[in-house]
């Protein structure tokens, strides 16, 4: 009967949600730029090439014999072989490497990649506002803009082969690899970049001459549909920080008909006398002449500025800034509230 | 077909006593004068540890009889150097081995070289090489490997290098 094995089980349950949709998009951003600056980190040929080697070491990690299978450390290429042999750690006698091992060859040609996010963009590579980034210089506050140009996508294909002796060792990367690519593609986290690794397929290329000394080649085909930043190319811009603003004007004088003034009606000032009042005082701020306009139910009035006897029924009162204008009235013979209208115009 | 028909071929002039004569003298050239020889690690089928399902070989689980060492013409080929595959990983593949035995050699040891045996071959003093058996020459039944027609003398045995993950002898 099948058990659980210890490590599948898990020690906690984790008590929230994974983050999906938007926020998860925020979460993989900030992986560009953690431990690093503002900027996304480069993604270059090497940095991709280490990147599929970590991620070989990582999901190939299989055990024949109760001896771990060693990954050849390098990127195999027509040059470094020569020297790799000098230094690596599983070979016999005959300075040859001694199966089992796994190996990655990199196909030297890297072609305009697949990776239709980015496949498609505006001609001549402009750069693009990334990030605003705040400032201090000790006096003011300022902000840089960080513009990148946009990713070129490239695929990278490589070759993982498994040399070794026993069927038991073919099937445990078969089994790995399946289980890997069983939705087809697998990622890879380089350089905080998400990468999608895609699976092609396999070839068999076993030695089974009779002659020979026998053993097992199985070639896995991959595509790594990543992109190349550069961050030499990225540009750090000072913003704006102050604006200082000039305007031209013409100073001929235009020629331009004039206007018409627009009659203005001056304002009326009332002297209201309700219960039978005499006196009505008012307090002027500003310096104005007062015309004499109208009086209902008045036989006549005296005027006093600032308590000092002015006249009596006087058509004009000049009222200069904060005088204080009384009119005393004698009502006359009708019932109705007595009232003076002035017209007033400042002066 | 196993019969007991004396051979009388070429009888006017040759037969089981010339026949016997000439490996013996061969076998005075081989075995004392040049004396080349090599170890075979016969196979103990019922200790060797294979796989359930593919029968093949665990690591250190060959089991074999005791070595003996026996005398035989030994040609190596010259190691090749050439990829693994197509994996671009060129390495410097040793050849194989080549050895030539006396039939009376086998009998008098009393021994039978099968598919799958090793070989050890000693390169030098303190370096001895290991090799599997790859054809175990047993047809002899063509013209070269008889005495000028009248009876087969020797088996050609072919064997391939193996890496320590496969044998490593005693």
């Amino acid at each position: 009967m099948a058990l659980p094995k210890s490590h599948p089980v898990k020690p906690t349950i984790p008590l929230n949600y994974s983050k999906i949709l938007l926020p998860r998009r925020e979460q993989i951003k900030d992986m560009i730029t953690k431990d690093g600056t503002y900027l996304p980190k480069s993604l270059l040929h090497a940095d991709l090439d280490k990147g599929f080697l970590e991620f070989v070491k990582e999901k190939f990690n299989i055990v024949s014999e109760g001896k771990k299978i060693p990954v050849v450390d390098i990127i195999i290429t027509t040059q470094n072989w020569s020297q790799f042999v000098e230094t690596w750690d599983f070979q016999n006698i005959d300075k040859n490497i001694e199966p089992p091992f796994l190996t990655i060859i990199r196909n030297p040609e890297v072609k305009y990649g697949n990776n239709p996010a980015v496949m498609y963009n505006i001609p001549n590579r402009r750069m693009y506002y990334y990030m605003e980034v705040p400032t201090w210089d000790g006096n003011r506050a300022g902000a840089d803009i960080y513009k990148i140009p946009q990713p070129v996508p490239a695929d990278f294909k490589y070759t993982v082969a498994i040399v070794c002796n026993r069927m038991r060792e073919v099937n445990t990367l078969n089994q790995r690899v399946l289980e890997t690519f069983a939705s087809r593609q697998a990622y890879q986290v380089i350089n905080g970049h998400y990468i999608p690794i895609i699976n092609d397929g396999f070839t068999d290329e076993s030695v089974l001459d009779l002659e020979k000394r026998k053993y097992y080649i199985q070639k896995y085909d991959f595509t790594m549909m990543g992109f190349l930043i550069d961050s030499d190319q990225f540009e750090v811009s000072p913003a704006l920080s102050r604006t200082f603003q000039v305007f031209e004007v013409d100073q001929r004088t235009p020629k331009r008909k004039q206007k018409r003034q627009e009659p203005v009606n001056p304002e009326k000032i009332y002297f209201d006398y309700p219960n039978s009042a005499t006196t009505k005082e008012i307090h002027f701020d500003y310096t104005c002449n007062l015309y004499f306009e109208d009086s209902k139910n008045i036989g006549s009035y005296s005027v006093y500025i600032n308590n000092q006897y002015y006249g009596d029924d006087v058509t004009l009162i000049q009222v200069n800034s904060d005088d204080l204008i009384r009119i005393i009235i004698i009502i006359g013979q009708v019932s109705e509230d007595p009232q003076l209208v002035f017209t007033q115009k400042l002066i | 077909m196993r019969s007991n028909v004396p051979i009388t071929r070429l009888g006017k002039f040759f037969g089981d006593r010339d026949f016997e004569l000439e490996v013996e003298m061969g076998q005075e050239w081989l075995i004392g004068d040049m004396n080349y020889t090599c170890v075979l690690y016969k196979i103990d089928r019922n200790k060797i540890k294979t796989d359930d399902v593919y029968g093949e070989v665990t690591e250190d689980g060959v089991k074999f009889l005791p070595p003996i060492e026996f005398n035989a013409q030994i040609t190596v080929a010259a190691p090749e150097n050439k990829f693994i595959g197509t994996t671009r990983m060129d390495q410097f593949e040793p050849g194989n081995i080549t050895i030539s035995v006396y039939l009376k050699t086998l009998e008098n040891l009393n021994i039978d070289v099968d598919f799958g045996d090793y070989i050890g071959y000693y390169d030098s003093e303190n370096f001895v090489r290991y090799y599997t058996v790859i054809n175990d020459g047993r047809v002899i039944s063509d013209t070269k490997h008889t005495y000028k027609g009248f009876k087969p003398f020797y088996r050609t045995i072919i064997a391939a290098p193996v890496g320590p993950n496969e044998f490593r002898g005693l």
